[in-house]
């Protein structure tokens, strides 16, 4: 029986995609204070405000982050939600539950919070939504003591790392993605657990260029799988995708449930090839490697006949972010190949990220993501700081964004400046 | 770092104590001893965390350190 009469969110039960009011609904049958969630919502839907009361001084002991505070600014209306604290909880790498541990973590919060949750959350926790303050030193304890999970990362921490299937699944993996995720989750448990920077600050890696975990997107540093040789082609099996042989349909088989008629090669892979530098030579297939951005979609439509290359490691890019402050922005190539070596400790994408810290933790401002120092100070000042020389790759659109300048002592002659010269064609 | 570990702490406490807003950021705390790296400052404010002489308070973006007694908890 419903607690509180809730007629807008009903509306939201009624399209054909599945409602979080219904399943809310759902849940308030066994967890009552979830009936004042929905109360809650209401209210905030007519009074066109939230009233949850956002941050605070709640954690478990020793822990900087992982426990994100809620209370509600209307508690005397809605004592089920009064507290309604958000816990992380730190992902597996690749987010490899076995049922068993899925069915302990529910079990676990049910026992101490509102049974909500929300799989997963963008950085890539599974998140709990609802739970009070003295809930949380017992549901720490059982999670660490009992399930041998920890909390992520919250808050300006080194969020918890993320990553794709890597090589448990897919055959595309330039570097074990879970392997390295892993490792730097080991190696910084102080900067993940304790606030260590100027604002958030998440790592994200994807095996190959398809970046599955979307970390070009949504990290301030993205690891993402590449090849220095050339692609590897099997020239057989172009031909079977050009005769449309049956075992080897287009995409994997991906688009099996329509008829797209027969294969064109040039059509639907040659054509599309955005640097154009793919073309047939009599049956073979020809690709200029040196032209290939790493588009993949060549391999994604003809998986059989074409692959990586085999000298394997990771582009990084650095200083994704959503659009809080000045808009969504992408990571952009600084390092164009490491090598993603567990046998020294992944030393070469330790150097860049520590490079990074120590530089944005001293010039960045309160509450300024990576990306946005970056574009405060100008590519060219954090391409020296990292000790990186700037190449084509770095220039995203040629005179509409010449951030590279030329020194005199780099070009050869060097220039007379005429600055009187240059003042009577272009004005102050 | 110019300063000795427990002057540094000193130094932070002042500055977390006659800082307008009870809330600070970890680089408000760079000036105590601008000869110290931002993480030695960083990792001697969570040290003062787990002696009880800071405090966390988190946003949920963001985590900033306060005196416990300045702190306004949201539960009282």
């Amino acid at each position: 029986m419903a607690k509180h009469e809730t007629p807008l969110l009903d509306e939201l039960e009624k399209g054909p995609w599945p409602s979080f009011v219904t399943d809310l609904k759902q849940q308030a049958e066994t967890k009552p204070e979830v009936w004042d969630i929905l109360g809650q919502l209401e209210l905030s839907f007519k009074d066109r405000i939230t009233h949850w009361k956002h941050g605070g001084i709640v954690g478990v002991f020793g822990y900087g982050g992982g426990i994100v505070g809620r209370y509600s600014d209307v508690p005397k209306q809605f004592p089920g939600v009064e507290h309604f604290h958000t816990v992380r909880i730190a992902q597996p790498s690749g987010l490899y539950y076995s049922t068993e541990n899925l069915r302990a973590l529910m079990d676990l919060w049910e026992k101490y919070g509102s049974g909500v949750t929300n799989m997963h959350g963008s950085t890539g926790d599974m998140i709990f939504l609802g739970t009070r303050t003295e809930n949380l030193e017992p549901l720490f304890w059982d999670l660490t003591h009992d399930l041998k999970q920890d909390l992520g990362g919250s808050g300006s921490n080194l969020r918890t790392p993320s990553c794709c299937l890597g090589e448990s699944r897919c055959e595309w993996a330039c570097f074990d993605a879970q392997e390295v995720c892993n490792s730097l989750t080991q190696r910084y448990q102080d900067e993940i657990h304790r606030p260590a920077f100027p604002y958030k600050f998440k790592f994200k890696f994807s095996a190959c260029p398809n970046d599955c975990v979307a970390a070009i997107a949504r990290s301030d540093f993205s690891v993402i799988g590449t090849w220095k040789d050339n692609i590897r082609i099997d020239q057989a099996a172009v031909q079977k995708y050009i005769a449309n042989d049956p075992e080897y349909p287009s995409n994997g088989g991906s688009h099996k449930g329509r008829d797209w008629g027969p294969f064109d090669i040039q059509a639907e892979v040659i054509d599309l090839c955005p640097t154009q530098c793919m073309w047939m030579e009599g049956n073979e297939l020809k690709i200029d490697d040196s032209e290939c951005t790493r588009c993949m979609h060549c391999i994604n439509v003809l998986p059989r006949a074409l692959r990586p290359g085999l000298q394997k490691g990771a582009s990084i890019l650095i200083g994704a972010k959503a659009p809080i402050l000045d808009g969504a922005q992408f990571s952009t190539l600084v390092v164009p190949f490491v090598e993603v070596n567990k046998e020294n400790d992944f030393e070469e994408v330790v150097d860049v990220i520590e490079k990074v810290w120590d530089w944005w933790m001293e010039v960045g401002k309160n509450r300024e993501r990576v990306g946005e120092t970056m574009q405060r100070v100008g590519l060219p000042t954090f391409l020296s700081v990292m000790e990186v020389e700037p190449m084509p790759q770095h220039v995203k659109e040629p005179r509409s964004n010449p951030y590279v300048f030329w020194k005199e002592e780099e070009v050869e002659g060097g220039w007379d400046r005429d600055i009187e010269e240059y003042r009577r064609r272009h004005a102050a | 770092m110019a300063l000795s570990k427990e002057d540094l702490k000193k130094a932070i406490v002042e500055k977390a104590t006659k800082s307008p807003k009870p809330q600070l950021y970890i680089k408000d705390f760079y000036a105590c001893d601008p000869d110290a790296k931002p993480r030695e400052i960083k990792n001697i404010a969570n040290e003062m965390v787990r002696e009880g002489l800071l405090m966390f308070w988190s946003s949920g973006s963001t985590t900033m350190y306060a005196i416990p007694s300045r702190i306004q908890n949201e539960e009282k």
